[in-house]
């Protein structure tokens, strides 16, 4: 084994010298450790479909990572997407694709897992296993193989990775991570076959284990029926749900790249979930209910990561933090705390209708950013049949204050493709910056900072599973095209107006996966060996060829992305429960389409269905609706 | 007070920049709780300097650096508390407090002493016999990259001492001064050309071993005179 390893790390340092960015898997970074092997039960192979800067900057991957090195049995390392130029002197030398710590294969491990991050990570998936020695399929994986595992957002709608991955957990990772891993080191150890441990793992709460069932399907494409191959495996698969995030695993120290990544910081959890139903949000709806950590608890946290970490920006993450209970309580506990040490305190995800003027002037004596805001739509009507619950009234005053603390530079978010969208929204759109701009100008020239910046980006909808919006068709490319045309055109006569766009193609791709049925696994692993990876990269991007996968394979991507779905459809991920109801969300769609809003949960439960998990969700009342 | 401190950049940091390394040192002081100094104005940051930068692909050995402290620290103390705070490939080994008012370690260096083996046995050996001839010459022109592009030099002058040891390794020192300054890429280069050699990518392992200051016009070890 040593001389093997001598030998590949020769090969590994020679194609280091050759790759742009080596840093990116070199390893070795400050609170990173390389556990003996030996010594543990199982190896986990933490796999992040994304480059290294993408991944590292990850929240989930670090409490993983912590928490399974955190078992005194097992080890955790870490593998990343290798870029094009590292990938082909890979398979040129016949380099396994190998882990940041102990530069093992990733066949060597006993699991490896995935985290579904965004659907157009899905190809790097076959990639890694492919440059790691993993079977693609699950079926043709032998006894010695690892078991290959997938967890995160787009767990939600597994059947496109059905083919893939050997089981998938669902929800919240803290408490299932550690089920699973006990499960295969057993089965591992047992020396039964291979199926034993998929039906083992189909009994963990939360795991779908998609070699256990089968789909058929009507004339016209869609599903019949979803059958289990096996009479034990469940017929519906509950998501996770940590109760109590007090107690929940948090790192006190992790890993800090040498490499600059995209969040270079601390990043603080404070709250998990969201009370505002925005109908097209699917982290809102998957991540009830809101559960919160205690100011105790983050001070802890806060304390400790930064006295491990020595970084000097801690950002404030949720879904929503601007509806955290005591936020102005904890900006000013956090920036007295660290007033000494120079750190500075982020809230990225500022929503427009709840911070405090008074934490604004709090985080601005430090540093000052780019203020963000995401009205999402253009006027009132869209704002209600989205529920996104904030006002023009709200933008404009939250703004001014914004201008008169001495911010110039304003991002705003936007949406194009919602549903029932007209040309008046785009409009509306354009209207807001302008008005934005004009906000700007009233405050008197010596109170306000110089160079007014306003970024209005907008992305293409994609609707997705587990929203109200689950059932409508996406806007068409050549829709989305022209929308953008028309705003690019409109946003050019706006003075300080900075406008940007997503490329529509890439949305449709994610439309397709996002709703797609089992059927998929084929157009995706068709695209992979046509040469599709990175796809979340614009400039490797090969539409060309997913459209190449996707005729061979027989199948119509508009099918996926384009096509009304009834309410009576069997949807591919009607087997999960994800706690919100189907008819809750059903009931949403119908409001959205009179364009009547539903209020924040914290004024009055609105019987989503998250209230089967007793006394978790504070705002839930039983017998509600 | 001002600490000096010599410290290594191991084998697997060979590949991480200039600017990645004074990163990870800042983190590292932040942890250590020292009590670093800060500067003035709207962004502070830790007043740290290096003697120099490293070129990506070589390990360093007797790395230099200095650190403002708001308070006295005794040397043994700051040592075992930067260590603590250190990754495992990037550690500090000796450390000292330098003259309050001394001129920064950036403007007293003068060259660096290098190791380069050429891993390709062969090329080593014929590398190797062909030192003598090429330092018979009196100008070596070699190719320096510059903000403008690539213009010629005469790097003999900067070449203050070359010779190979028994395995055929480059031992050598370089001049590194603001307008007279040889990088090891620089000198190989010429020395393949001198063998006729046009293709430059050769593998090789590079080390930094000591950064050199001059005491009286007599060349010493940068940490022994700052």
């Amino acid at each position: 084994m040593d001389l093997y390893a001598d030998r590949i790390d020769d090969r590994i340092e020679a194609m280091l010298e050759k790759v742009q960015k080596a840093s990116r898997y070199t390893g070795g970074e400050m609170n990173t450790q390389v556990k003996p092997w030996d010594k543990a039960r199982l190896h986990y192979g933490f796999c992040f479909p994304d480059t290294y800067e993408v991944g590292m900057s990850h929240l989930g991957m670090k409490i993983l990572y912590g928490l399974v090195n955190a078992q005194e049995d097992s080890v955790c390392e870490r593998f990343f997407m290798p870029w094009t130029d590292m990938k082909a002197l890979m398979e040129e030398e016949q380099v396994p694709l190998f882990s940041m710590e102990s530069r093992r294969p990733l066949c060597d491990f006993d699991m490896i897992g995935f985290t579904l991050q965004y659907e157009m990570s899905y190809t790097n998936i076959l990639a890694m296993m492919d440059l790691g020695r993993v079977h693609l399929l699950s079926r043709d994986r032998e006894r010695d193989e690892p078991i290959v595992v997938a967890g995160g957002p787009c767990a939600f709608n597994p059947e496109p990775l059905a083919d893939f991955i050997d089981a998938f957990m669902l929800g919240d990772g803290e408490e299932v991570t550690l089920d699973v891993t006990r499960t295969i080191r057993d089965w591992k150890e047992s020396g039964e076959p291979r199926m034993e441990c998929m039906k083992a793992l189909s009994q963990i709460p939360g795991v779908y284990v998609p070699s256990l069932y089968e789909t058929d399907y009507h004339e016209d494409g869609t599903i019949r029926e979803m059958r289990r191959l096996w009479d034990g495996a469940p017929e519906k698969v509950r998501k996770c749900v940590v109760t109590d995030l007090n107690t929940a695993y948090y790192p006190m120290e992790i890993p800090v790249p040498y490499t600059e990544i995209i969040h270079d910081r601390i990043m603080l959890e404070i709250m998990r979930g969201c009370t505002r139903g925005c109908r097209f949000c699917q982290a809102g709806l998957l991540y009830r209910p809101v559960r919160e950590r205690s100011l105790d608890r983050l001070m802890e946290l806060a304390v400790s990561l930064e006295k491990s970490t020595g970084y000097e920006d801690i950002s404030l993450s949720s879904l929503s933090s601007g509806d955290y209970t005591c936020l102005a309580e904890l900006i000013r506990d956090l920036l007295r705390r660290f007033k000494q040490e120079h750190v500075s305190i982020s809230l990225p995800s500022l929503r427009i209708d709840s911070i405090l003027k008074e934490s604004l002037e709090e985080t601005q004596k430090e540093r000052k950013t780019s203020l963000t805001f995401a009205p999402e739509a253009g006027t009132q009507r869209l704002r209600d049949v989205i529920n996104k619950g904030v006002t023009e009234s709200d933008l404009i005053e939250k703004v001014t204050d914004a201008f008169q603390g001495g911010w110039s530079s304003v991002k705003l978010y936007f949406m194009i493709g919602l549903p029932t969208e007209t040309c008046e929204d785009l409009d509306g759109m354009a209207d807001l910056c302008q008005k934005v701009n004009r906000c700007y100008f009233t405050v008197p020239k010596d109170q306000r900072a110089k160079g007014l910046r306003i970024t209005a980006s907008a992305s293409s909808f994609v609707p997705k599973p587990f929203t109200p919006f689950q059932w409508v068709p996406q806007d068409t490319q050549e829709m989305l095209r022209e929308k953008q045309q028309y705003l690019k055109e409109k946003m050019k006569t706006i003075k300080g107006v900075n406008f940007n766009y997503h490329e529509s193609k890439t949305s449709y791709l994610e439309a397709c996966f996002a709703r797609g049925d089992r059927r998929l696994g084929r157009v995706l692993l068709r695209a992979y060996q046509k040469g599709c990876i990175l796809d979340g990269w614009n400039e490797l991007f090969r539409f060309d060829l997913w459209m190449e996968a996707f005729e061979e394979e027989g199948l119509d991507p508009a099918f996926y992305a384009f096509r009304a779905r009834s309410r009576d459809e069997i949807l591919p991920w009607d087997f999960i429960d994800a706690g919100v109801t189907k008819e809750f969300l059903w009931r949403e769609y119908e409001k959205s389409q009179n364009a009547v809003v539903t209020p924040d949960c914290r004024k009055g439960c609105q019987g989503c269905g998250i209230h089967k998990w007793k006394g978790v969700c504070s705002y839930a009342h039983a017998g509600t609706v | 007070m001002r600490m000096l401190a010599l410290f290594e950049k191991g084998e697997r940091l060979r590949h991480i920049g200039h600017l990645d390394i004074m990163r990870a040192m800042q983190r590292a002081l932040r942890r250590s709780s020292l009590p670093v100094s800060y500067s003035k104005g709207f962004n502070p940051h830790i007043l740290l300097g290096f003697a120099s930068a490293m070129p990506v692909g070589a390990v360093g050995k007797c790395e230099l650096m200095e650190v403002e402290l708001d308070s006295d620290v005794d040397a043994g103390e700051f040592e075992k508390r930067m260590n603590e705070a250190l990754p495992e490939d990037l550690k500090v080994f000796s450390c000292r407090p330098l003259p309050p008012h001394g001129p920064a370690l950036m403007a007293q260096v003068c060259a660096a002493s290098w190791h380069l083996k050429i891993l390709d046995d062969d090329l080593r050996r014929r590398v190797q016999e062909s030192i003598p001839s090429f330092l018979e010459k009196d100008e070596i022109p070699a190719m320096k990259k510059t903000k403008s592009g690539e213009k010629e030099v005469n790097i003999r002058p900067m070449i203050l001492h070359l010779e190979a040891e028994e395995d055929g390794t480059l031992d050598m020192t370089l001049q590194m001064e603001e307008s007279q300054s040889c990088k090891p890429s620089m000198l190989l280069e010429s020395l393949l050309r001198h063998n006729g050699i046009q293709d430059f990518s050769v593998r090789y392992a590079l080390t930094r071993d000591h950064l050199l200051g001059r005491h009286h016009d007599t060349l010493c070890y940068l940490e022994d005179i700052a």
